[in-house]
């Protein structure tokens, strides 16, 4: 039984053009200690994905509109609100891009940990608190716990905060984590050290990880399945393998090729995708990827492809993936 | 942060030290300065002995060459300009002010006798207007767009929109003119000082329920507004998700995290509204007939009584430096990212 069940999830916004539909009938599923990356353009709807599931779109201006959201046994989005905070942070609990606004600036860090924690353990006792508390700093490789606890956020570095926040995360031992571009705003070192500190935290808790970025370097690293988003839909989803093997969807060929390597040729230049996204406001019938791409005849301005299944968990919204392929 | 702001209480020496220098040049340069002004009344007071109540020192009715030797030395003008401003500025420490030319008294016990009286109308405007203010904007904010929110901003600035004097009339016309249920005027009645403690309390309340909606009205729009924004971009700052993505409801969450941080503007003005409130509004005080500092401040202009002018001149500047220095206190107390001065870490 998979951990997190989202079927045809749909989120829309109010804006000046009316009601805007950013997620459309998005499907996908994690199990349990699994990594699933969720990767696309800036603007594709990665973090209203997110959002809607953890029922966190900015009201009143943000909703869900259809679909469902199954944890385990339970559906969240016909939970009452008191109920749904006892998964939230507790069951499922997600980290930001940014981490120096994710945190409460004029709160000590420590306070922030422990009311964490405390907030799903009623009865722990102060001693308690602050001992989790401790003990989660030192989970996630911050030096001098003690001393860190005290401090304000602004006294603490990017990779800092960041690690803060994961600490947070930790704090009630969730099955799930829901990592929304944790590491965009840091600098490579430490992107590579929040990375790793993710993997060995899973590995150490067991807890399952949805991954936002759209960065494909950072899937191959971690995840061992992806869903491809374009525009508010999934492209495609596939393991990783199948997906860096055989790309099917000309958009994650495109995102593929648009990887910088360092072996092969030098100087060799580098591809990008022509086009751009359709705004929300102007999006097309058929496939929203019709404008950009290569393969493009009138059946997809036309109507919106479905998802194909390609191979076993591996599926695929284009009309002419069979044709892309052979070619 | 205490290093700061012990510095910052030295610093009022120099800043201080300013003022008084541009109060004593008034004093030399301003034609009608307070000797011609002296010699004016006193000439007038020689052509017309029965109106004349100015009195220096002994009985006499008009300034005697003496007296205005006196004045003169007062000022310095006798002495050359710096050594008048250095012996001046040692009186002025001393509370020395000089002599009121219309009340004939140290123009201290003028002000000093003005104190209990805007203090108490300045406190007690300062604690409603926040205590209202504050809820006020709160629910304001977490209620936004609803009938409550457009109605109480459409009281709110409607009391902004009127002048504070036009609410002073209306409700003294209305309420103690028409219905009489508060007195017409005064800061308390002339029995005062044969009532009982509980009796002076409540004395003192009748007399001040109207002036303080007055003072008020006009008021509560800025800081309820101030107070509104602030909250609501906290309610859609990150980290109130980040509360709420912890399992917080969001009512906690706005307690809990974004209060604090949306108090930090009210912080930031709060030592303007300080000093705003104690030196008082002369046409409220002249409406209601309250013996205040700005009804003190505004007839000794009307009536050239330079010694007082130049007295809460300074005192005045005095208290706008403190309000100063507490509202960065203030600001200090709600924002620990506020670092005062060099090579300190705010622990
Ligand atoms: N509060 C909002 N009001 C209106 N539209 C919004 C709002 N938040 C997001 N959107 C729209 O929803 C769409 C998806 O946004 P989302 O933040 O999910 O993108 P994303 O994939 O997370 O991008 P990024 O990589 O930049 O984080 C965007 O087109 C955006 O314009
Ligand atoms: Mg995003």
């Amino acid at each position: 039984m998979p951990l997190l069940s989202v079927c045809d999830l749909s989120a829309a916004f109010d804006t000046e053009d009316g009601e805007v539909t950013v997620v459309d009938r998005v499907s996908f599923e994690i199990d349990p200690g699994e990594t699933l990356g969720l990767v696309g353009e800036s603007g594709c709807g990665k973090s209203v994905t997110a959002l809607s599931i953890m029922g966190l779109l900015p009201k009143p201006a943000g909703r869900v509109v259809g679909g469902t959201v199954g944890f385990r046994d339970e559906s969240l989005n016909d939970l009452p609100a008191e109920r749904l905070r006892a998964f939230r942070g507790n069951r499922i609990a997600m980290i930001f891009q940014e981490p120096m606004t994710a945190l409460n600036p004029v709160q000590r860090v420590g306070r922030q940990l422990a009311e964490a924690y405390a907030l799903h353990a009623p009865s722990a006792g102060a001693a308690a608190v602050r001992s989790r508390v401790l003990e989660l700093l030192e989970q996630v490789g911050i030096p001098a716990p003690d001393r860190r606890m005290a401090e304000y956020p602004h006294q603490l570095s990017g990779g800092m905060r960041q690690r803060v926040m994961i600490a947070m995360a930790l704090a009630s031992r969730p099955d799930l984590l829901i990592a929304d571009e944790p590491t965009t705003a840091l600098d490579v070192t430490i992107q590579a050290q929040i990375l790793e500190l993710l993997r060995d935290l899973q590995t150490e808790t067991g807890m399952a990880i949805l991954f936002i970025t759209h960065d494909l370097g950072v899937i191959a690293e971690l995840c061992s399945r992806v869903v491809v988003m374009y525009a508010g839909r999934i492209a495609e989803q596939a393991t990783a393998r199948a997906l860096f093997a055989a790309p099917r969807h000309p958009y994650t060929k495109g995102l593929l090729a648009s990887i910088p390597r360092l072996e092969g040729e030098p100087k060799t230049v580098l591809t990008t995708i022509p086009g751009t996204v359709p705004g929300v406001g102007e999006l097309p019938a058929g496939c929203r990827f019709a404008n950009r791409c290569p393969h493009g005849v009138d059946v997809c301005r036309e109507r919106a492809p479905p998802l194909e299944g390609v191979a076993v968990g591996h599926d695929v919204a284009c009309h002419r993936w069979r044709v892309v392929e052979a070619a | 942060m205490t290093s700061y702001f012990i510095r910052r209480f030295m610093l009022i020496v120099p800043t201080f030290i300013g003022v008084t220098i541009l109060v004593f040049a008034v004093t030399r340069l301003v034609p009608g300065g307070p000797i011609e002004r002296m010699l004016q009344e006193a000439a007038m007071a020689g052509a017309d002995v029965g109106a004349a109540t100015t009195s220096f020192g002994g009985g006499a009715s008009a300034l005697s060459d003496e007296q205005i030797d006196e004045l003169k030395a007062y000022y310095g003008f006798d002495k050359p300009v710096v050594l008048g401003y250095l012996e001046w500025l040692s009186k002025v420490v001393q509370l020395d002010l000089g002599t009121s030319t219309r009340y004939s008294e140290p123009v201290w016990d003028t002000i000093k006798d003005r104190f209990p009286i805007s203090i108490f109308y300045g406190i007690t405007t300062l604690i409603l207007t926040y205590g209202v203010c504050i809820p006020l904007g709160i629910v304001k904010a977490i209620r936004h767009k609803t009938t409550f929110d457009n109605l109480t901003s459409a009281v709110v600035f409607f009391g902004y929109a009127i002048p504070g004097y036009v609410v002073a009339i209306a409700l003294l016309t209305a309420f103690a003119g028409n219905l009489g249920w508060f007195p017409l005027s005064g800061f308390v009645s002339d029995d005062f000082d044969d009532l009982g403690t509980l009796e002076k309390i409540w004395d003192v309340t009748h007399h001040a329920v109207l002036p303080l909606m007055a003072y008020t009205a006009g008021s509560f729009a800025v800081t309820t507004m101030l107070m509104k924004n602030s909250l609501m971009d906290n309610l859609a700052a990150e980290y109130v998700r980040t509360a709420i993505a912890k399992g917080m409801a969001f009512r906690q969450a706005v307690f809990m995290h974004a209060f604090r941080n949306s108090l930090i503007p009210i912080a930031t003005s709060f030592g303007s509204n300080i000093t705003l409130i104690l030196t008082g509004s002369f046409l409220i005080e002249q409406i209601f007939n309250i013996d205040g500092f700005g009804l003190l401040g505004w007839e000794s202009l009307v009536e050239r009584d330079y010694p007082v002018v130049m007295g809460i001149l300074v005192i005045s500047s005095l208290l706008f430096m403190i309000g100063n220095i507490l509202s960065d206190i203030c600001v200090a107390l709600v924002d620990p990212r506020v670092k005062f001065g060099s090579g300190e870490t705010s622990q």
